[in-house]
């Protein structure tokens, strides 16, 4: 834990200390499955190895497996499309409670917007957050992140001190340098990075905003790309994911934290990111009632194509 | 055992590359893969276990197996012969992960010809690990650190250089042009992880198939396929014929063969639709009873040689040896199920 | 192999049934010249060109790819042109960052009256598609095998 941004003072010192994020996250966890028919809170935990991981707890009892760390970097949101149907025939759909930071909850806003979970379905324990770590480095997201508390939470985690919007770094900085190579060299760039891919499709899991039934990568009929995992498969899919996350990506970032091959995916989803903030004024996930941009237009726009 | 240096390694090496395709650990950007490299100085030496295994080297990730043309006649061609090749580097549990693969595809019939061929193809000159890794387990599938089997060479570092044993007969005659002295030598005992939980017979696995314990670890799986890929046993593939090219008269297709995994939920659907594995514990759950109980029962070895890559690649924490553990628990404590 | 013969390119266009499509009817009809490159894709509406169809022709042969659809304010569906405009204004910019030449991705609006302009864009497309060379995004077949075309040859 870094540190940097905030305070995180350890249970135990001057009193009367607010309690920790971590200890705040049971509390609630322990509220929505004790007094609310909460079927599942979704948040954190560490497994034997010391590796943070999702944690799917079911009873009160179990709330102490949840923690919070600057090392907790899924988007626990992707989750909800596996709590989308009822868990019996007859049954309603269940209630699930989600540990969101400031990224992961605009995903909220953008599944409420395209009808895939109801408002009162999903509770979010969403948390002021300084910023997370991959491998003890921040996160590159992180450091471009202008928001502390979430859009959209049911129960807020405050850290202990002041946690302050400090910008460090202009948010398309890298996009704008690349934006200055040539063709050839953006194309080199890209052929460099995607040869490492393996296909293993774990950014388009990890993602909330992919829940496709069968993603057009792998579409038999009709044959979109082939099955080959060579590079103009992999361009393909990438571009086109990318694509499909126009306007939709909520800058989580957990694309690139799930890649086994480190490849630097969020440039492809922030450059989007930049375009449809210049063109249309727009960031993902505000709010769930206004829709992305592709997903509507204007009459009297004139775009330069 | 013949002793040699480092320096008469790499010119080795260098004359392998020199004759035919060399492939050895490199980095790339950080991450371990093994690649072709023109010379000794390209391995990335002093490197504990890589990302990826060798495996896309004997199962390619993409692979073309018979092109057809159809036009006034159709001629159907089988793919080219493979280009001979050295991979060097390969530790004992990427060798055992051959040999598991050939239980399947060798060792059936009929046999996987393209397979075969790769494997007819291919020496593998081993490097024995000084110690287990963080997330390794060889021994607990039957495995060593240090162990010979599935490889046709086998080095190990001693003091001044490598210790040379040759085990196959390809391994021999590729041996012939390594340079070393004959010396007596005792090869250092790897450095063994402690701990570790015990593998229990398959009937144990079949008992334990409807616990719960595998729903709760799928509740996190995300369906991905990276577990399947760094394996170097899995080998479930899928196949396409798609068409290459074509112009007026004639049209190229060609019949692919792609890595797959059962992880992924299309992955069992049927003609229909029908899918007999349509929850993510369902298929979660089939990985690992496929390694561990119906692979063996099936084929006569095990599907895991404890790598630890799945363990280390899984973004979302997945570990197949706390599975290992799980089941060894519970066979020992069954009535504390949870 | 093939025999040396200078570089042609492959031009993809996607013309919407009611206004480009018709254009270049008229186009025909009034005996205006225009490259024999572009092979025409006849789609109802340019709202429903996917991108995918455009990564799709760069990967299966096509160094240009054109989309011609309504005017704004003239779509035969009303709005399909609209929701074209916003997807390619991102799609160019995306296809650019990661390393296709800008100018072979072209969207230009063409109304069924407009056979001249249809002829006039083809040909000025056609032309800097030829000078700029083979788009870098075909598809190749995998090392150590044959290409389809060495197949053919």
């Amino acid at each position: 834990m870094s540190g940097q941004k905030s305070e995180r003072v350890e249970s135990g010192t001057a009193a009367p200390a607010r309690p920790t994020m971590e200890a705040q996250i049971r509390e609630a966890a322990r509220a929505y499955l004790e007094d609310v028919a909460v079927s599942c809170v979704i948040g954190y935990e560490r497994g034997p190895r010391g590796n943070v991981r999702p944690a799917f707890i079911y009873e009160a009892d179990d709330v102490d497996r949840l923690v919070w760390g600057a090392d907790c970097n899924l988007n626990l949101v992707t989750y909800v499309h596996n709590w989308k149907q009822p868990l019996g025939r007859g049954q309603p759909v269940p209630t699930v409670a989600i540990v969101a930071r400031p990224c992961d909850a605009r995903a909220v806003n953008l599944l409420i917007h395209e009808q895939q979970i109801q408002r009162d379905k999903v509770k979010v324990i969403g948390l002021t957050c300084a910023g997370t770590e991959i491998n003890g480095q921040p996160r590159l997201a992180c450091q471009y992140c202008d928001e502390r508390v979430p859009v959209v939470y049911d129960v807020l985690i405050e850290a202990e001190g002041e946690v302050t919007a400090a910008v460090e770094a202009d948010a398309y900085e890298d996009i704008a340098e690349m934006e200055s190579w040539t063709p050839a060299e953006r194309l080199a760039y890209w052929a460099s990075e995607f040869d490492r891919c393996i296909r293993c499709y774990a950014c388009r899991q990890a993602c909330p905003g992919c829940y496709c039934f069968e993603c057009v990568a792998e579409q038999v009929d009709p044959h979109w790309t082939s099955i080959a995992l060579e590079l103009p498969e992999k361009h393909f899919f990438h571009v086109m994911r990318a694509f499909h996350l126009a306007g939709r990506c909520v800058g989580c970032d957990a694309c690139e934290a799930v890649c086994p091959m480190d490849i630097p995916l969020s440039k492809l989803n922030r450059k989007l990111a930049k375009e449809v903030e210049a063109m249309f004024g727009y960031r993902t996930g505000d709010d769930p009632e206004t829709a992305p941009p592709l997903t509507t237009f204007d009459p009297q726009e004139q775009l330069r194509l | 055992m013949k002793i040699v240096t480092q320096a008469q390694l790499n010119q080795w090496l260098d004359a392998i590359a020199e004759e035919k395709m060399l492939v050895a650990p490199v980095e790339v950007e950080g991450k371990l893969l093994y690649q072709p490299v023109d010379d000794s100085g390209a391995i990335a030496w002093g490197y504990e276990r890589t990302d990826m295994s060798p495996k896309t080297w004997l199962f390619p990730a993409t692979e073309p197996i018979l092109t057809v043309e159809e036009g006034l006649e159709t001629a159907i061609r089988p793919a080219q012969d493979p280009e001979p090749k050295v991979v060097f580097g390969v530790r004992p549990c990427d060798a055992r992960g051959a040999l598991a693969i050939d239980a399947l595809f060798l060792d059936q019939d009929p046999a996987d010809g393209r397979y075969a061929q790769h494997r007819a193809a291919t020496t593998l000159v081993g490097l024995s690990c000084p110690q287990m890794w963080d997330s390794c387990f060889c021994t607990v599938v039957g495995g060593a650190p240090n162990g010979s089997e599935g490889l046709d060479i086998l080095l190990t570092e001693v003091e001044g250089g490598y210790a040379v044993q040759v085990v196959s007969e390809k391994g021999e005659a590729l041996a012939a042009g390594l340079q070393g002295e004959e010396q007596a030598v005792k090869l250092p005992e790897p450095v063994l992880r402690e701990g570790l939980p015990e593998l229990r017979a398959t009937d144990e696995w079949r008992a334990q198939f409807d616990e719960r314990y595998w729903e709760r670890v799928a509740d996190r799986c995300l369906g991905c396929r990276v577990c399947t890929f760094v394996c170097p046993t899995c080998r479930c593939f899928d196949v396409r014929d798609e068409v290459a090219t074509h112009r007026p008269g004639v049209r190229v297709i060609e019949r692919l063969r792609a890595w797959d995994a059962c992880t992924v939920s299309a992955y069992r659907r049927i003609a229909g639709g029908h899918n007999p594995r349509p929850t993510q514990h369902m298929r979660l759950r089939n990985r690992f009873y496929c390694k561990f109980m119906y692979y063996p029962e099936d084929f006569g070895a095990l599907g895991c040689v404890g790598c630890g890559r799945c363990i280390d690649a899984c973004p979302v924490g997945i570990d197949i040896l706390e599975a290992v553990a799980a089941v060894a628990e519970t066979a020992a404590h069954p009535e504390a199920v949870g | 192999m093939a025999p040396e013969h200078p570089f042609e390119p492959k031009i993809v266009g996607f013309l919407c049934n009611w206004c480009s499509y018709a254009g270049a009817d008229l186009a025909g009809t009034s005996r205006a010249r225009y490259p024999q490159n572009l092979r025409i894709i006849r789609v109802p509406c340019s709202g429903r060109v996917d991108p995918l169809f455009v990564v799709k022709a760069f990967q299966d042969g096509a160094d240009g790819v054109m989309v011609l659809g309504c005017h704004p304010g003239d779509c035969h569906y009303q709005q399909g042109n609209y929701f074209a405009q916003r997807r390619y204004a991102l799609m160019h910019r995306l296809l650019e960052f990661t390393g296709l030449e800008p100018e072979r991705l072209f969207v230009e609006w063409v109304s069924a009256s407009e056979g001249k302009k249809f002829a006039d864009v083809t040909t000025a497309f056609t032309d800097k598609i030829r000078a700029l060379g083979p788009s870098p995004l075909k598809r190749k077949r995998a090392v150590g095998q044959p290409s389809p075309e060495e197949v053919l040859a």
